[in-house]
């Protein structure tokens, strides 16, 4: 492989079967296991960390009754990487999502964005952080339903106090790449779902941030919007090199990404680098994984 | 079961019957403490009836207010209810009949109606002993006896209106439970109402017709005055007229509200550097949102507060105006009054057949002045009772006067030689409001001659005046709108033909304090020309009145003066010496009485005025802080959105401020606007009786309302603020 993780410190990991792979890292992952990954990540030509994960642990509930949601939980992303995160239901990837997203806090280990570790930052200063550094996208596509689209995109800008005409012009540029300018104009009620999650990504994409999350994003969309949303992603990521993480427990939208991360019962099960293959290619190794997976991980379909 | 469920209901939900309660609770306090004034007049009042006139007239009042924060609370209700559906649903699906949902939800409301009858009435008792000591200031006594008291009385009717207040609601939810299907029940959380955007040029549109209508009101208001002035037979007409006023100022209001959030937005977003800034634009759009659905609740409430700010200033300055004025229109222990018969009254056809009819006596023009002091004597004191007695005025009274007034329209003439109306043309001033329709037969002035009133001065002991040859003075104790018309015309010189000789004034202005011909409480004479004998004596004029003065002879007590003269008494006809009658009893007033009646009008008007606008007012906060805070629970998922972009919470804080702020604040100054015009027409009105003060009281009791309605808004911030924390708290679920 042609990157280093800098934190890496489950190297000796390595070798060992996949299943048996523990919070495996990003990096050292030669082709070893039953599963195999493709070769040079597109992104990691920039090579740069911006996102470390490191030991990152989340217990929920006292005394008594435990649920550990994440358990020693350690990975990289770097600049212009496109990352997905797959797992059933109560795998922990939501948790993951929102640790590092700084919506919930770590129990302990740390999550460093762009050289800052967001769980020793304060609340005051975790909004200025998310402001700058973080772009979401969810599900259900968030946009405030009283703005029209333009003022939706604008809004993360002027929150910033961006000057008045520095935000208009960068809104129409985001919108005509995401081939959104006819909407606009319209309020959220007035779009399709696929439009309204285009809007979402355009507003994520705007501030040019370190690090863009999306929670399901194709979840409520057909197949063609989706498969739309998520040729936007990729735009975002190729011509903007915007860094990526998607939690999905679609295989089909995992399939557009660089690298998919696995995971189980709050660990990290394996993961899957995209290569230059093909995305069908891609597709059919991460079903692979997935039925592999099996059990209750199954349902991650 | 169902208890347990209800009262964990409560708990969980306390949030949102929070407001509920404190509704309830003011609710309760006021209507018990102000039903209490019966007992409280009674401890401070000596006057018999008065405290049971005032209770009669709380208690009616209490039943219409009631009914006022029934309404308010089927509006609370419903936004509890409409949180609650779903839960409400889940119920039902879970398998309970209808009929105990219902009983769940009546226990509920039970509750808390029960925590606010216990919270109401204890903060009640606190407050009506407070109160006694407020009511012995208004009607400017002093508490006899203290002691606690407590009113079963004014219990049981709060503890039935609130009953009433209780079932109304009940009704209602009884009703929402009953219609509602479970699958409305289940996802009344996802049905959004859609956002209602006006086209911009209609809404400006709307919104400069309001303003338009509003400043034609205010026009036809200041131009119109109220309809009171009217003549009887304009009076229909002018009636309409103010009814044509007041639905275009009402129509005006709601016009305003419709289209200012759209004029609001237009204007703002064509400044870009400020909308596109911050959170400016949200909170604009929030606000734009909103204001279409709720506009029409924001001008019945800036109505409301209009009115209660209209009665409490215009009732207590009244009031005000009644204190300043007794000071100078009280002039004498004792006053008495003789009316004489006009020639209008004995030309009038019939009137002769008619008296004899009943048997009283000839009437006709009086020749000579009825002697006060001697008629008086003539009234026989406990006539029923077995020490029947002559009225010995003589022996209660120390110095003593009688001033004679003649009516200033020769016998035989059609109009009066002085009048207000020719005097008014004389200095190009218009009639006082409140005047200038009235019959000019009837502004005829008064004329006493100058020796009477010397000796009148003589008797308040102001200096004599010498009118000398041909001048002459205007005497007036009513307000500043008249006698500013007087004293234009002595300053200027007005000259007036009366007994073949042209009189010039002798002052530059009118001694309203040195005018008033007998004890009342707002001032008696319209205008009195003083002129010299001579003048009387070559112009024969009639009689109009007699007025008699005197002081208490010193050292007697209040039982050989004022007991004396209250004692039952028969007063008898006032007969010339050959049977036929030209004149009967006006009026007698002593200090004490005509101190006292001022003082409880005073208290009367004042308590009215406190009670009506501090429900008014209690009530337009609550709907406002229910409205509020069911928007804010519905932007919740807005505010979350923001967070997660990045806002910090205390921006957020700060859009949610400035929206609620302008909610508060928008209908409390379009009511305080329409406010001041409206005043300012009652002020010309009362400024017939004396000048117009916003007294003391007046301040304290709006600074009352104030902090009453700044309460409300403060505990709507507070509580906005655990729910957008709430909401930032919770991530949406997945």
């Amino acid at each position: 492989m042609n990157e280093a993780s800098p934190i890496n410190p489950m190297v000796a990991a390595s070798g060992r079967q996949v299943a048996a792979a523990h919070a495996r890292p990003a990096s050292d992952v030669p082709a070893t296991g039953p599963v195999r990954t493709g070769g040079a990540a597109v992104g990691s030509a920039i090579g740069t960390p911006v996102l470390e994960v490191v030991h990152l642990e989340k217990v929920y509930g006292a005394r008594g009754n435990v649920t550990r949601a994440l358990e020693d939980v350690s990975f990289t992303v770097s600049r212009g990487e496109f990352v997905g995160i797959m797992g059933a239901s109560g795998s922990g990837k939501s948790t993951l999502l929102n640790c590092v997203s700084t919506i919930d806090s770590a129990t302990s280990g740390s999550v460093v964005v762009n050289g800052a570790d967001v769980t020793r930052m304060k609340a005051a200063k975790l909004a200025k952080f998310r402001r700058e550094q973080l772009g979401f996208i969810f599900q259900d596509s968030n946009l405030l339903d009283t703005l029209t689209a333009r003022e939706n995109i604008a809004l993360p800008l002027t929150i910033a106090r961006v000057p008045a005409r520095e935000v208009s012009v960068r809104v129409e540029d985001v919108a005509m790449r995401l081939n959104i300018s006819a909407v606009l104009d319209k309020y959220p009620y007035q779009m399709s779902g696929g439009q309204q999650q285009r809007v979402a990504a355009a507003r994520a994409l705007v501030t040019d941030p370190a690090l863009i999350m999306a929670d399901e994003p194709t979840g409520a969309l057909d197949s063609k919007n989706a498969r739309l949303l998520l040729e936007s992603f990729e735009t975002m990521n190729r011509q903007y090199q915007a860094t990526v993480l998607m939690v999905t427990h679609d295989s089909f939208a995992a399939s557009y990404t660089n690298r998919v991360l696995f995971i189980r019962d709050g660990k990290i099960f394996t993961e899957l680098r995209r290569g230059d293959s093909p995305r069908r290619a891609f597709f059919d190794r991460i079903m692979e994984v997935v039925a592999m997976m099996g059990g209750e991980g199954s349902d991650a379909l | 079961m169902l208890c347990k469920l209800a009262w964990g209901n409560v708990r969980r939900a306390g949030k949102d019957y929070l407001v509920y309660l404190l509704t309830l609770t003011l609710a309760v306090t006021v209507f018990y403490a102000f039903n209490t004034i019966s007992v409280q007049a009674g401890i401070v009042l000596e006057e018999e009836g008065l405290p049971e006139l005032l209770g009669g007239i709380m208690s009616g009042l209490t039943m219409f207010l009631a009914v006022v924060m029934g309404f308010l609370m089927v509006y609370a209700n419903g936004f509890i209810m409409k949180r609650r559906k779903k839960e409400f649903g889940l119920y039902q699906v879970l398998g309970m009949s209808r009929g105990q949902v219902s009983r769940i939800m009546a226990l509920e409301t039970a509750i808390v109606s029960g925590a606010a009858l216990v919270l109401g009435i204890a903060a009640g008792v606190g407050i009506s002993q407070l109160m006694t000591f407020f009511t012995a200031s208004l009607f400017k006594t002093q508490i006899r006896d203290f002691h606690f008291f407590f009113s079963t009385q004014a219990l049981m009717l709060t503890v039935g209106c609130l009953v009433a207040i209780f079932l109304v609601t009940l009704v209602f939810n009884l009703g929402v439970v009953r219609r509602a299907k479970v699958i409305d029940l289940m996802s009344a959380s996802r049905k959004n109402e859609s956002i209602k955007t006006r086209n911009p040029i209609v809404s400006a549109a709307l919104f400069v017709l309001g303003v338009a209508m509003i400043g034609i009101a205010y026009y036809r208001l200041l131009r119109d005055g109220l309809p009171v002035d009217a003549a009887p037979s304009e009076y229909d007409a002018a009636f309409a007229q103010f009814a044509i006023t007041t639905g275009i100022v009402v129509a005006g209001t709601i016009l305003f509200f419709f289209g200012l959030s759209g004029s609001l937005l237009r204007a703002l977003q064509s400044m870009r550097s400020l909308y596109w800034r911050g959170l400016n634009m949200f909170t604009m759009r929030q606000l734009a949102a909103k204001v279409n659905t709720v506009s029409f609740s924001m001008a019945v409430i800036s109505m409301i507060l209009f009115l209660a700010i209209t009665s409490v200033t215009g009732g207590m300055s009244i009031a005000n105006v009644m204190n300043t004025s007794v000071e100078r229109s009280v002039i004498a222990d004792y006053s008495r009054a003789v009316i004489y018969y006009g020639q209008d009254m004995l030309n009038e056809p019939g009137l002769a057949q008619e008296r004899e009819q009943e048997g009283y006596p000839v009437a006709k023009l009086p020749e000579q002045p009825v002697d006060i002091l001697v008629e008086s004597a003539k009234n026989t004191v406990d006539p029923h009772g077995d020490a029947a007695r002559p009225f010995d005025l003589a022996s209660i009274l120390g110095k003593h006067v009688q001033i004679d007034v003649y009516d200033s329209r020769p016998v035989g003439e059609e109009l009066p030689s002085v009048s207000l109306n020719v005097l008014a043309d004389a200095v190009d001033m218009p009639l006082p409001k409140g005047t200038n329709s009235s019959d000019a037969n009837m502004m005829g002035l008064m004329v006493t001659s100058e020796s009477a009133y010397n000796r009148y001065l003589d008797f308040r002991g102001m200096d004599r005046i010498d009118l000398g040859e041909d001048g002459y003075l205007i005497l007036s104790d009513l307000g500043e709108s008249v006698n500013k018309i007087y004293d234009a015309d002595l300053s200027r010189g007005v000259t007036i033909e009366l007994g073949g000789r042209t009189l010039r004034p002798a002052a530059e202005s009118v001694n309203a304090d040195a005018s008033s011909l007998f004890n009342s409480s707002m001032g008696s004479n319209s205008g009195t020309v003083v002129v010299p004998d001579e003048v009387l004596d070559a112009q024969p004029l009639p009689l109009y009145a007699s007025y008699f003065l005197g002081d208490y002879k010193p050292g007697l007590s209040y039982e050989e003066t004022e007991g004396y003269v209250r004692q039952d008494r028969s007063w008898g006809d006032i007969l010339n010496a050959d049977g036929t009658e030209s004149a009967i009893w006006g009026m007698e007033a002593t200090r004490d009485q005509s101190y006292e009646s001022t003082n409880s009008m005073n208290g009367l008007i004042s308590y009215l005025a406190i009670y009506i606008g501090f429900v008014l007012v209690v009530a337009c906060a609550a709907i406002l802080t229910i409205q509020q805070l069911s928007a804010v629970a519905d932007s919740g998922k807005n505010y979350r959105i923001l967070s997660e972009l990045g806002t910090s919470r205390r921006e957020i804080m700060r859009s949610v401020l400035a929206q609620q702020a302008v909610f508060f604040i928008f209908p409390l100054v379009m009511g305080v606007a329409h406010a001041l015009v409206a005043l300012k027409v009652v002020i010309d009105i009362v400024a017939l009786f004396g000048g117009l003060s916003i007294g003391g009281t007046v301040g304290v009791t709006c600074a009352i309302f104030l902090l009453c309605y700044g309460g409300y808004f403060l505990v709507t911030f507070l509580m906005s603020k655990g729910m957008v924390d709430d909401a930032i708290r919770a991530r949406h679920g997945h």
